[in-house]
């Protein structure tokens, strides 16, 4: 089972994205300025010595044209939808009392990688489908949600910054940690719940596909550079040089989901099941990876990131007659036409109506081709999605994180495991087969291998992921097989990978005396520069807020709180030193010679070090 | 309940005046509603809170939905904060008071208040109210917004403007909020005002399947969720509590406003002057932004967390009778805010 499988719930309408964008729009050496970016990030400094809040968020505002359209963020993240239709097993059912029920998400947005864009997760609390009181799955977040596949060709008329891009999210709740689920006369309700009684079905998973975003909440900016994008930008810094106001600008994605079956082997944060992968030149491909499984008499694919949106209707594209193929053990032949795909199985309404899930139905005898045999969707010779086949041994293997896309550390911390799940057909392997890991440096795109590991019993490789040199963020690509490849570059609609982000100990902020002056060049300015939103709650730049509300700080900044919806920073780039400082700072009397801040950071720097953070770790870290 | 008196509209003008009593009555409920809601202490009732911030947020997108009704009918929205307890306009049942609205802390009086202020019709104490509601006689909040409704779907296209002071969801409430232009965008307006509050009827649930406010409200006052059931009458009070700790509340006194702070420490009495600062600076950019000045929507909403730092600060100073506390009294005055 899984969400290819029924029983199932689809969702569906649209998803706002609040993120603070200023720490986006560091110095671009590909680009003249004005894009060339506005602070000097290579040099470490957001906010140089000698500088101001009110003169880093003064630029941060004027920078909006051409580029930083959202200075006033507060990362929030939220659904506008619900549920759609059901699938009990006897196809789209809109009869369910269910259907209609508001679809509740509210998490905050972070990149962990802020160099690439394919490392997006919401951090949350719970979701939920329906009322308390009635129909009603209340989740409460076991895993964050992860964004994987990013899909750079998904939209043809939209362009604008990442309008063009599609992205699938998600994340699974154990049914024993807290999952509820309340289905009184819903059937489809019902069978969830009967379902979820299975040994084998861990609990639920919910994945959702993000597409077509608009900015500036007008659908007619469809490109970057100029026209109405200058035009609304110069109305949003009108508005936010209005003294004293909060003006955030919200983008916004339409998105449709499915809720269904977390079973044994699957990954809690990325698709299982089998994938058939995009074809073509990494981020140029024509139809985004898609995920199938052969089940109840059909094979299910799952196009939800597929097919591109070609105006501002956002139709789909009409794709050539998709033929769905059994291939040769090899992959290089077709064997048999499983069948065929048409266009009104994939059009805008179809994709909405089924979340982008495709039904295919099979005789039995094509039932059992299609479990053994790679498959691919192909127009005639022209193959757009391909099941990637092991050799030697023309296995259908690929590799899956399990749980852990996006790793977190700390300078010094030991080692963590992390698992890959190899998926044989979409079920988890045997054991022996061997993972490689190879490194990614963004910079120069280089791959290097890096070790091996081989499946357990539970068909995972494990892999000891250590905390990287100070302020680093390490990237890391898993392929299968003795035999395998290693990747070109990492195309995030075909390679497995996870990012692995290090904070530097900072021991010698550790060490500061407590004053205010420290704790706010050290720790709080770059927060009050980059985040004017938090003037909503805590003045940071004053000692007697920071210190009056001192409980409350420790308590949303406590490591132990790292995965909660309130922990701050969101970014979450807080090192060990500046906890350290600051909390000295709280436990301590206040002086009361401690004077609110403007200009700041004008202090000579210690000895051996800047008076800021190195550049990189700390653009990376802050940045949404 | 609260009961309003009005006659069919026969002009554009009565609309708006019958609109411009509405923009009173949702913007009169928010103080009352954020008082109980900023008595709550920090960390505690997180159900009751969620659902007071619900409720809270909804009034607000109806206090903007109803003024850019107004706006697209020509008219000129006025926000008019009252002076703490107050009745909204309320008439009073046959013989009867009008209801009071207090500033009350997060107990159950403040949640029966506010029963009684979304108390729907279909529920009424009086039962000829649906009766005399087009004699001109009583009627409830949906019935009043129902009376413009009908006349506003007598209007000629022309009698409506596209894109005049309209406040969107581009910033703030996305999906909720959205721009007038027509009786169709006005009268998805009123129906999702009347849902909102009152619910469908006979049934709990507004136009979203959402709780209405009512019920909201019930669901902290009896301390139970609101639950479905297979027969009649769909729903029950419980089994489940909510989960509700009327212990859990700062000592706040009702209607600060009718307290005497000279008698309070200095201290007190400055946090006062810096809630009523904030309340008066988000007052005076709401009027602005309702007419025209969209930009000034951001500075009243960020008045709005300056009073809620202001409010938790005022929570926590003693009184001169060293037991209780003053929440913020809501007191206007104009031209006097921050911003």
């Amino acid at each position: 089972m899984s969400v290819l499988d029924t029983p199932r719930l689809y969702f569906s309408g649209e998803m706002v994205w609040d993120p603070i964008v200023t720490n986006n729009y560091g110095p671009d050496p590909t680009q003249k300025p004005p894009f060339a970016g506005f602070y000097d990030e290579d040099a470490c400094i957001p906010l140089p010595p000698g500088d101001s809040v009110a003169d880093f968020r003064q630029r941060a505002i004027d920078f909006v044209d051409p580029a930083n359209w959202n200075p006033h963020g507060t990362h929030r993240s939220n659904f506008l939808a619900q549920i759609s239709g059901v699938d009990t097993g006897g196809g789209l059912d809109w009869s369910d009392p269910v259907v209609g029920a508001p679809a509740d998400f509210l998490g905050m947005l972070v990149d962990a990688e802020p160099y690439g864009t394919f490392s997006s997760q919401l951090f949350f609390d719970s979701m939920r489908f329906g009322v308390d009181g009635g129909y009603r799955i209340a989740c409460p977040r076991s895993f964050r949600v992860m964004s994987r596949f990013v899909y750079f060709n998904r939209n043809s008329y939209n362009t604008v910054k990442a309008g063009v891009a599609s992205v699938i999210w998600q994340t699974s709740f154990p049914k024993d940690a807290g999952l509820q689920l309340d289905a009184h006369d819903s059937p489809a309700l019902q069978a969830l719940a009967t379902a979820l009684e299975d040994p084998d079905v861990l609990g639920l998973t919910v994945r959702w596909n993000t597409y077509r975003t608009i900015y500036y909440d007008d659908p007619t900016i469809t490109t970057n550079g100029g026209g109405q994008l200058s035009i609304d930008a110069q109305a949003l810094i009108a508005k936010l040089n209005i003294p004293n106001s909060f003006q955030p600008n919200p983008a916004r994605s339409l998105m449709v989901g499915v809720v269904g079956l977390w079973r044994q082997g699957e990954p809690a944060c990325e698709p299982g099941d089998r994938a058939l992968l995009a074809q073509g030149a990494p981020f140029q491909q024509p139809v985004g990876t898609a995920f199938t499984r052969v089940t109840n008499g059909a094979l299910v694919v799952d196009l939800g990131n597929s097919v591109r949106e070609v105006d501002a209707e956002v139709n789909k594209q009409q794709l050539d007659a998709l033929s769905v193929c059994a291939m040769s053990a090899d992959g290089t032949s077709v064997v048999q036409v499983l069948g065929t795909i048409p266009y009104s199985q994939y059009d805008r309404e179809a994709y909405v109506a089924t979340s982008g899930l495709v039904t295919l139905p099979l005789d039995p005898s094509q039932c059992d081709i299609a479990t053994a045999a790679p498959l691919q969707i192909r127009s005639g010779a022209n193959v757009y999605l391909a099941e990637a086949v092991v050799a030697p041994s023309n296995r259908l293997l690929r590799p899956a994180v399990m749980t852990q896309q996006n790793i977190y550390m700390d300078e010094g911390d030991a080692a963590v495991s992390t698992g890959i799940q190899v998926l044989d057909t979409g079920y988890a392997t045997t054991p022996g087969i061997q993972v490689n890991r190879y490194s990614y440096d963004d910079a120069s795109g280089a791959v290097t291998p890096v070790d091996t590991a081989s499946t357990d019993s539970n068909g995972i490789a494990w892999f000891d992921v250590a905390a990287a040199s100070a302020g680093a963020v390490d990237c890391y690509l898993f392929t299968v097989g003795t035999d395998a490849a290693a990747p070109a570059t990492l195309d995030p609609q075909t390679t497995c990978y996870i990012y692995v982000r290090t904070l530097p100990a900072d021991a010698d902020i550790g060490a500061m005396e407590p004053t205010w002056e420290n704790v706010f060049n050290n720790v709080l300015a770059k927060w009050n520069a980059m985040a004017p939103c938090m003037d909503n709650w805590l003045w940071l730049n004053d000692p007697a807020q920071v210190h009056a509300y001192g409980g409350i700080l420790k308590k949303l900044t406590d490591s132990s709180a790292f995965e909660a919806y309130r922990y701050m920073p969101v970014v979450r780039d807080m090192t060990q030193g500046e906890r350290t400082l600051l909390y000295a700072f709280l436990d301590a009397p206040l002086d009361p010679q401690s004077k609110p801040f403007k200009a700041v950071l004008a202090q000579a720097a210690p000895e051996g070090r800047s008076a800021l953070p190195e550049s990189t770790r700390l653009s990376r870290a802050m940045r949404a | 309940m609260i009961r309003l008196q009005a006659t069919p509209p026969s002009s554009v003008d009565d609309a708006i005046a019958m609109l411009q009593v509405a923009i009173g009555i949702e913007f009169g409920t928010l103080p009352p509603y954020l008082y109980a809601k900023l008595s709550i202490l920090p960390g505690t009732n997180e159900p009751a809170a969620g659902r007071l911030t619900a409720v809270i947020n909804q009034e607000m997108i109806h206090l903007c939905l109803v003024c850019n009704v107004i706006n697209a009918l020509g008219g000129s929205p006025q926000i008019k904060p009252p002076s703490y307890p107050c009745t909204l306009g309320d008439i009073g049942p046959p013989g009867g008071d009008p209801l009071p609205i207090h500033l009350l802390p997060f107990n159950p009086d403040a949640m029966a208040q506010g029963m009684a202020i979304e108390e729907p019709e279909e529920v009424p104490p009086f039962p000829m109210l649906q009766s005399v509601a087009l004699d001109g006689g009583a009627m409830t909040i949906g019935q009043y917004y129902g009376l413009v409704d009908a006349y506003l779907a007598t209007l000629p296209a022309s009698a409506w403007t596209e894109n005049r002071n309209q406040i969107s969801d581009a910033q703030f409430f996305p999906g909720q909020l959205f721009a007038v232009g027509d009786y169709a965008d006005a009268h998805q307006a009123i129906s999702q005002i009347v849902s909102e509050g009152e619910g469908a009827k006979d049934d709990p649930l507004d136009f979203q399947n959402e709780l209405a406010h009512y019920y909201r409200f019930g669901e902290i006052f009896y301390d139970k969720v609101l639950t479905k059931i297979a027969q009649d009458p769909g729903y029950q009070w419980g089994p489940d509590p909510l989960g509700v700790d009327w212990s859990a509340a700062y000592p706040a006194i009702a209607d600060p406003g009718q307290h005497d702070f000279t008698q309070d420490s200095p201290e007190a009495q400055a946090a006062q002057d810096s809630c009523n600062a904030a309340y008066s600076g988000m007052v005076d950019a709401l009027q602005r932004a309702v007419n025209g000045e969209a930009g000034q929507l951001g500075a009243a909403v960020r008045q709005m967390f300056e009073l809620r730092m202001a409010a938790m600060a005022a929570l926590q100073i003693p009184l001169a009778d060293g037991r209780s506390v003053a929440g913020p009294s809501f007191v206007y005055t104009p031209g006097s805010g921050a911003c």
